[in-house]
Parts: structure tokens; C-alpha cells; sequence
């Protein structure tokens, strides 16, 4: 192992296989919050979610608003890290409109099921979900004017890499927003270790 | 973290009682986990 605390490969296979479980039994007790109640919680807008399908919002596992600090403008095109079931993909495809993009990236298969299936539910042309990882994100260099992101970085091992691919993404005086988890104690050493408290 | 990776204009939103009343909040407490917003601009 190098200088990272866990080994990402085995970090990433657990963090698929709690999402796995958060896709296809939402309604089962997590040790974070999910779902509407979860979007109420963390101050979306009622209109946006109240908007969406079941499907968009039951396995949303956000730890923050990515768009309380800057509304994304009409036209935009944005990349959604860590999409999930899409929840802020969609809120994201309202803000910029018909005129905008939206590609929202995820790593597992059963996420990515339900948000295309809410994308051609909806008919939103103009959002697009691809498989693909954190540190290697499947969109050109440059393309982004905006990187959203919602409790995904802190389960990623190498936090760096995952910043680096952001900032390929984005055009010059593109925009970085995402919610995330900090810790305001100290983690002691063996705990970072233990891959276990990463995912909860 | 985000400015050693090249991004400006950092600016972090207040604190989230993220797992308040969720599962996790007993060990959130241990270590004062909360949510945050994160808002940066590549140069």
C-alpha cells in the first residue's frame, strides 16, 4: 500500500456493494439518511423534488446541497460525480434547461439502471448517464462549466486523483460545487485503516 | 486540499447535521462529522 490509508480497489468494491444495496432496497435502515426525507433535510427546493419520480429520489444518499452556494445557469453543461440513481442530475437538468447538458458519471450498474430509466421517464434529451469512476471520469478535457458532486469524494482513497480529473474535465473559470462530509476531530491512524468505517 | 489542487475563490457553506437521528450519528458525534457545501473555481 502507498502513502493512501486504504487500498482504493478494495475500498471501491465495498462502496459499490453498500450503493448496490441503497439502489435496489431503499426503504431497508442505512446509517445515513436517504430518500425525500433526506432532501427535505438538507434544503432542496420542495417544487424540484416534489417534481420527480420515486425512482429519482428514494435512493438518494446526499450529505449536502451542491447548489446552495451558485445556481447553475441556463445552458450550462455539467458532470454529476458519483450521479447515483440521478437525484442531482435531475435538479441540475432543471436549472440549465433544454439548452444545457448534464452527464452524470456512476460506477454501479444498478444506480445506473434506475437513472436512465427516470431520464427517459421524464423525456430530458438533454441529460445522459455514463458508467464510469471518480478518477477517471468518461468526459473530454475541458467540457464541463460546472462539476457537481454530493457525498462522493470522502469514499474515494485517493481524494487527489479524484480533484486532478475534475479540473480536466472543467473549461477555465469552470465551477467546482459539491457537498461532502468533513470530520472536525481527528481520526486516529487505525481507524482511517479500517476500511469498515468508511462505508458505515 | 482544493487549492493545492489548482482551485481559487474557495468557499465552504455552514455546517450540516448530516446524521442527526440517522444510524450513524453516534459515531458522527465521536468525530464531529457534519455535511458541508463546497463552492471553487478552476483558474
Amino acid at each position: 500500500m502507498n502513502e493512501l490509508e486504504v487500498d482504493p480497489d478494495q475500498l471501491r468494491e465495498q462502496v459499490r456493494d453498500k450503493y448496490r444495496e441503497v439502489a435496489v432496497d431503499p426503504h431497508r435502515t442505512f446509517h445515513f439518511h436517504v430518500g425525500r426525507v433526506n432532501a427535505a433535510r438538507l434544503g432542496y427546493e420542495t417544487q424540484a423534488v416534489d417534481a420527480l419520480p420515486d425512482r429519482a429520489v428514494e435512493s438518494f444518499a446526499g450529505v449536502g446541497n451542491p447548489f446552495s452556494l451558485r445556481r447553475l445557469q441556463p445552458g450550462e453543461r455539467v458532470v454529476d460525480v458519483g450521479a447515483g440513481a440521478g437525484f442531482d442530475s435531475f435538479v441540475a437538468a432543471d436549472q440549465v434547461g433544454d439548452t444545457g447538458r448534464v452527464v452524470g458519471v456512476d460506477m454501479t450498474p444498478e444506480m445506473l439502471k434506475k437513472s436512465r430509466a427516470t431520464a427517459d421517464e421524464l423525456g430530458y434529451a438533454h441529460v445522459e448517464f455514463r458508467e464510469g469512476l471518480a478518477e477517471s471520469l468518461p468526459v473530454e478535457d475541458g467540457w464541463a462549466d460546472a462539476v457537481i458532486s454530493n457525498g462522493v469524494i470522502n469514499l474515494c482513497a485517493d481524494k487527489k486523483a479524484v480533484f486532478d480529473e475534475i479540473r480536466r474535465v472543467l473549461k477555465p473559470g469552470g465551477w467546482l460545487q459539491f457537498a461532502d462530509i468533513a470530520n472536525g476531530r481527528p481520526v486516529p491512524p487505525e481507524a482511517l485503516r479500517d476500511i469498515d468505517l468508511w462505508t458505515g | 486540499m482544493l487549492e493545492d489542487a489548482g482551485f481559487v475563490d474557495v468557499e465552504i457553506g455552514d455546517a450540516i447535521d448530516t446524521f442527526g437521528g440517522a444510524t450513524g450519528e453516534e459515531k458522527a458525534r465521536a468525530y464531529e462529522v457534519y455535511g458541508y457545501a463546497f463552492r471553487a473555481r478552476k483558474l
